[in-house]
């Protein structure tokens, strides 16, 4: 791969495909700035609720589908990619749209700022199966709808929930031109920050803290090329040596261009029902047993960027509602890591490996030995709305010995990690057990 | 189609409304958000460590703002708890009042608040609206949501005087509510005697859509504190009881017009009443319910609606506005707080009917409170093309047998 | 003539070219009439054309050519102006009606900086009240007088100061004998309490009068302190950021919107079938929707068809892929094609000169655009065929 098409491929420049149209999107905007960003600050937040939930009833993924993720499928609009995931379920566990019985809820997951479109999910109506039906947008990393589908269920509302989520991170000209815009239009947004920048500054912090190196971020993204190489739906799938990493032109220092995740296209729907539903769709149900997510604070200098605040907080909550002691127990783990970084960073907080102990963590296989992201990850390309959603899809796929060439031998519970916003200031920890 | 059956029942125990206005250039997005919360927070008597969840939505390409609840955790006070964000459009409000509600039956989390804002200000707002439609198509041919295929409906239906009189005359009763309501944006004092001179002289914006039957653009931020029956009870003296909700989605495409009524689809609006009125034994709603919250984007759409959502036939419609039976004290009070056509802070203007609707069955919103008890109120969102979200809010529990038979 | 919100009409006109922002007006090349009903109103012409504008008092009832004329009463222009009323509300409500080009009315904010009523907030009252705190009594030594102050117009009055001993007094009114009596309008007399009206010009001009005995005026100066205004009560001055944002979109047509696009290269307009329900898209759906199936076969259907829906619109909005605000008035329709059935329709324009003699059931057909690239401009519009 040449310099120059590595760049394209991260900053989504390359030239329009054929058959493609380009339009942009644009409008005057006028904000005000108001006193000043920051007047409202953050108190010391009440410290978290750690076990005692009971589910009142057990709730199941009784299905998964996912595209092939690619880093431009220009052959496709957002709607053909979900209609191809939608299809798949359909197939798999023989739901209907029945008023009575079939799916009457979809929850989809998508953006519009990544979809150009205001209400985006009104283009996905009809290929959702939602007309004249409840349609509901997750507007934030897709592993959050599963947990939004898991509330729907418990609290009675409905027993069956079809989540779509989809994401064409190829159709703007650059991912980090939307990220930006995720910033507040006064401070943080004409400094240039983006989800990208955000991360460099945390894989900065977290390098100084814990001593890893460029070398053992290399072989994080050498560890998911290896496993992507046998997942058959991953974008990026050509095996890559540390050395081969270490090459890779600064993307935004300290983050090299393999360290982070390839521009990606792509789409995912999973079922979810109540216990009682679940033997009509599946004989391999996935059970839901526990899940909590958190918001870090948003001004990156009000945060300890590479520390543990809001991830360790959703485990904490999570581990105490699956009933689970820590880590150790987990028969795989999926860390949405969307740089390098970031996968040893967060082993360290789910409890994978000691404090400031990861970079050694990597050196002595314990990717590996703790089966961390047998899919490939984030790294191998997700697209970000979508980054959890696909842990949580292939954690599921693990648990119902579907997983083929990347299959976990004999696995039972998993944890499946999402985050979003930058340098994960919101954080979701997911426990599915077969 | 099943009747959900409530694992917990859910009360609105605080509700916070900014004040709604054309210009907020005071504050920024998250000021103006966190004025919203902080007032529910007062009204709950509740601080931010109350609170388990967040719930956060509005329409992104207004004010061109990727995901901003990840900006907005220094207002909304989810920093360190749990927080998701929603979004459907124009039923946004609704969708976190929906979602806020099922968060809290499912028993995940005890006390959450939900939030709809919108700075419409900040951008352009039928160009916001018209990057709704497919950037291949629609786009180029939408003009945000501004048609007057309804008026010519009703024209068609019911003549075009009485038509256009009996909208003129639902405007009138809006504006007259909302001279009542001090969070109102556009309050003009309008009087009846007006009419004939609206109906002439108001500029059109398509066709017989004249200006004075559109809703405003507005700034604002609404926010509605939800808990589990065990604390709702414990920490308010009186809850509103959220009792059952529904959402329905219609297709993209505008499929619906035709040269003969007869083949038009369904209307996403009657069949979400119909619907949600089955599964809980309410067979006849203007009987029923004592104040109904519609989110009514022009005095046309609100007076068709009317038929609609109430499941009326005929002219049943036309005859309460032109009786006054939907004023503040007549049989059945159409949105007493003056409706979306008096302020229309888009993500957050569901939730407003939402808050407003909890607000009369308190028997706590002043100068517009529908006199007699408001016991039984609905409030709906509208949004995308033709959804609809249905909330009904109860003062009592007592509901709960006679829906647990029918 | 009558003053509201501390201005008069005149007052806004008089300053009108002197806001005038050259900048912004390259290119415009406008006439605003503005007729001003009831009390203090009045008529005036602004016209702004090569960079430059000339603002003329109307006599008569005939503005001449215009292109936008703008009515309302004098206290809703004025309010407006200052921003006590809010426009779009006036405008709303019917109390500001505009004839013409709207777009003018839209720009004319930036054309012309806000006009600011001239010392707003203090009025002679105020100033009057505060005489005693003002007052040197050691500059009063051997002083007899009564001094009339006759202050006409809004936030004025009369009163009378008597000096005596080193001490004062205020009277309201006119004392019968005035030693010297001063006769100027309220607000002229702030203005010469702020040092914005010079009192030579003042008295040259007529607008100030001092009658009595001269020595003792001569002296007035003297007895009071200089009169120093309050800070004005305001917020401070908040920054607004205008900012554009444009993010470059490539959208995928895919397989089916790709295929009916083609076709309109080809002018031909293909619809997707429903295996199921027979129903048939425009444009073209990966499914129905109501069968929740995959859309099956391609149809072509038209060129021709009725009107169904005829929307006409004349609000002046933007389109958000080019940023262009579109000409007033302009129609779009929902048309059933030949081929379709039901609410099978397909939206497009409608001819521009055809706006208002088309109706719903007229029959149209598409006027082909010369270069076809695989976009809703391949059709400009669907004329009526006649």
């Amino acid at each position: 791969m040449t310099e120059g098409s590595v760049w394209r491929l991260y900053n989504g420049i390359d030239p329009p495909a054929a058959g493609g149209f380009k339009y942009t999107c644009q409008s005057g905007r006028e904000t005000e700035t108001g006193p000043g960003p920051g007047a409202v600050t953050a108190a010391k937040p009440a410290p978290i609720r750690k076990g005692g939930w009971k589910m009142i009833k057990r709730v199941a993924i009784c299905g998964v589908a996912q595209t092939r993720y690619e880093s431009n499928k220009w052959h496709q609009r957002m709607q053909g990619m979900a209609l191809e995931v939608v299809e798949a379920i359909r197939e798999q566990t023989g739901v209907t749209y029945s008023e009575d019985g079939g799916i009457n809820t979809v929850v989809t997951c998508s953006d519009d700022v990544f979809d150009a479109r205001t209400i985006s999910d009104n283009a996905m109506t009809d290929v959702v199966g939602a007309h004249y039906r409840c349609e509901e947008k997750v507007a934030m990393d897709g592993i959050n709808a599963i947990a939004y589908a898991l509330a729907i269920v418990l609290s009675g509302h409905d027993d069956l929930v079809l989540i779509v989520g989809h994401c064409k991170e190829s159709q703007s000209e650059s991912r980090n031109t939307c990220t930006n815009l995720a910033f507040d239009p006064f401070y943080c947004r004409p400094l240039g920050l983006d989800y990208l920048s955000a991360a460099a500054l945390q894989a900065r912090a977290y390098m100084e803290r814990s001593g890893v190196t460029d070398r053992q971020l290399a072989e994080v993204v050498s560890h998911a090329r290896r496993n992507a190489a046998r997942n058959p739906l991953a974008n990026a799938r050509q095996p890559l040596t540390a050395e081969e990493v270490m090459k890779s032109p600064m993307l935004c220092d300290p983050i090299r261009a393999l360290h982070a995740y390839p521009v990606s296209d792509g789409a995912i729907a999973v079922l979810v029902a109540a216990e009682e539903r679940c033997k009509e769709f599946t004989d391999r149900p996935v059970w839901i047993t526990g899940f909590a997510n958190c918001m870090d604070s948003y001004f990156l200098g009000d945060r300890d960027l590479a520390g543990d605040f809001s991830l360790r907080r959703a485990a904490e909550k999570a581990y105490g509602m699956a009933g689970v002691t820590g880590a150790g127990v987990f028969d795989l783990v999926e860390i949405d890591a969307q740089y390098a970084h970031q996968a040893p960073m967060w082993a360290e907080v789910l409890g994978l490996c000691p404090e400031n102990g990861g970079g050694a963590w990597v050196d002595s296989g314990g990717l590996d030995a703790a089966n961390v992201n047998p899919s490939g990850g984030t790294l191998a390309g997700n697209p970000q709305m979508l980054s959890g959603l696909s842990r949580a899809a292939e954690a599921a796929v693990q648990l119902r010995g579907e997983a083929g060439g990347r299959q976990v031998k004999g696995a039972k519970r998993a944890l499946a990690h999402g985050t979003c916003g930058p340098a994960g200031q919101h954080q979701a920890v997911l426990i599915l057990e077969s | 189609m099943k009747k959900p059956k409530k694992n917990r029942n859910v009360g609105i125990i605080g509700v916070g409304q900014t004040i709604y206005s054309s210009h907020r250039e005071d504050v920024n997005q998250a000021e103006m958000v966190h004025e919203a919360v902080a007032l529910a927070l007062k009204d709950a008597g509740l601080t931010r460590d109350d609170i388990d969840c967040v719930v956060h939505g509005n329409m992104e390409l207004f004010e061109m703002v990727h995901q901003p609840d990840i900006w907005h955790t220094i207002a909304t006070g989810a920093y360190g708890k749990s927080a998701f964000r929603l979004t459907t459009g124009g039923t946004t409000g609704t969708t976190v009042v929906c979602a806020a509600d099922n968060l809290v039956a499912s028993g995940l989390y005890d006390i959450v608040v939900a939030i709809g804002f919108e700075k419409l200000q900040e951008g352009h707002t039928t160009g916001g609206i018209t990057n709704m439609a497919d950037p291949l198509w629609g786009r180029h041919l939408q003009t945000g949501a501004l048609t007057d295929a309804t008026a010519q409906a009703m024209i068609r239906e019911f003549g075009e005087e009485r038509a256009l009189r009996a909208a003129m005359r639902m405007r009138v009763q809006m504006d007259k509510h909302a001279c009542l309501n001090p969070n109102s944006h556009r309050s003009f004092g309008l009087d009846y005697s007006q009419i004939d001179d609206l109906m002439k002289n108001s500029p059109r914006l398509v066709g017989e859509l004249r200006l004075i039957h559109m809703c405003s653009q507005s700034d604002g931020a609404c926010a509605v504190i939800f808990a589990g029956e065990e604390k709702a009870k414990k920490l308010s003296d009186k809850p509103v009881w959220v009792r059952d909700h529904i959402t329905v989605h219609r297709e993209e495409t505008f499929t619906m017009y035709s040269l003969d009524p007869a083949d038009r689809d369904p209307s996403s609006h009657r069949i979400a009443a119909q619907r949600l009125f089955e599964r809980n034994g309410i067979t006849n709603p203007v009987e029923y319910f004592d104040v109904f919250e519609m989110y009514d984007p022009s005095a046309w759409w609100g007076l068709d609606w009317l038929r609609d959502f109430m499941l009326l036939d005929g002219d049943e419609h036309l005859k309460m506005v032109e009786n006054d039976e939907i004023l503040i004290g007549g049989k059945m009070v159409m949105n007493p707080s003056g409706g979306v056509v008096a302020a229309n802070p888009i993500g957050a203007t569901a939730i407003v009917r939402v808050a407003e609707a909890a607000l009369q069955v308190r028997g706590d919103a002043g100068r517009h409170q529908a006199p007699g008890g408001v016991r039984h109120a609905l409030a709906s969102g509208f949004g995308g093309t033709y959804w609809t979200v249905l909330v009904m809010l109860e003062k009592d529990l007592d509901w709960q047998e006679v829906s647990a038979d029918g | 003539m009558a003053e509201f919100f501390g201005a008069t009409v005149e007052d806004v006109f008089k300053t009108q070219d002197a806001r005038f922002r050259a900048e912004d007006a390259k290119g415009v090349d406008a006439v605003v009439a503005y007729d001003i009903t009831g009390e203090g109103g009045g008529r005036w012409r602004v016209t702004v054309r090569d960079s430059r504008a000339v603002t003329e008092k109307v006599t008569g009832s005939d503005f001449g050519a215009f292109t936008t004329k703008i009515t309302t009463d004098a206290e809703t222009f004025i309010g407006v102006t200052v921003g006590k009323i809010d426009g779009t509300a006036a405008f709303t409500s019917g109390r500001v009606k505009i004839e013409g080009d709207m777009k003018i009315v839209a720009l004319l904010p930036r054309l012309f900086t806000k006009y600011s009523p001239p010392s707003r907030g203090v009025s002679a009252r105020d100033i009057i009240a505060t005489f005693p705190e003002r007052f040197r009594p050691e500059a009063a030594k051997g002083l007899d007088a009564a001094i009339g102050y006759n202050l006409a117009g809004e936030g004025g009055g009369q009163w009378t100061a008597v000096v005596k001993d080193g001490r004062l007094e205020m009277r309201e009114g006119l004392a019968e004998n005035l030693t010297v009596n001063q006769t100027v309008g309220a607000r002229d007399y702030v203005d010469l309490m702020l040092g914005k009206l010079d009192p030579m010009v003042a008295i040259g001009a007529g607008r100030l009068r001092i009658t009595g005995d001269m020595e003792v005026a001569k002296v007035l100066p003297k007895l009071f302190r200089k009169y120093e205004p309050k800070e004005v009560e305001r917020g401070p001055e908040l920054i607004v950021l205008k900012k554009t944002i444009s993010v470059g979109m490539r959208f995928s047509t895919g397989p089916v919107m790709g295929r009916f696009l083609e076709g309109l290269k080809g002018r031909k307009i293909f619809a997707n079938v429903c295996p199921s329900c027979g129903r048939r898209q425009l444009p073209p759906r990966e499914v129905c929707a109501v069968c929740r199936c995959r859309a099956g076969e391609f149809v072509e259907v038209g060129p021709e068809g009725v009107l169904v829906n005829v929307e006409i619109c004349y609000y002046a909005s933007p389109d958000p892929l080019t940023g262009e605000t579109r000409e007033t008035p302009y129609g779009t329709s929902n048309i059933l094609l030949d081929g379709c059935r039901g609410t099978e329709t397909f939206w497009h324009y409608i001819k521009r000169e055809d706006l208002f003699d088309v109706k719903r059931g007229s029959r149209v057909r598409p006027v082909w655009a010369e270069s076809r690239t695989g976009s809703v401009h391949d059709i400009k519009y669907f004329e009526m065929v006649r």
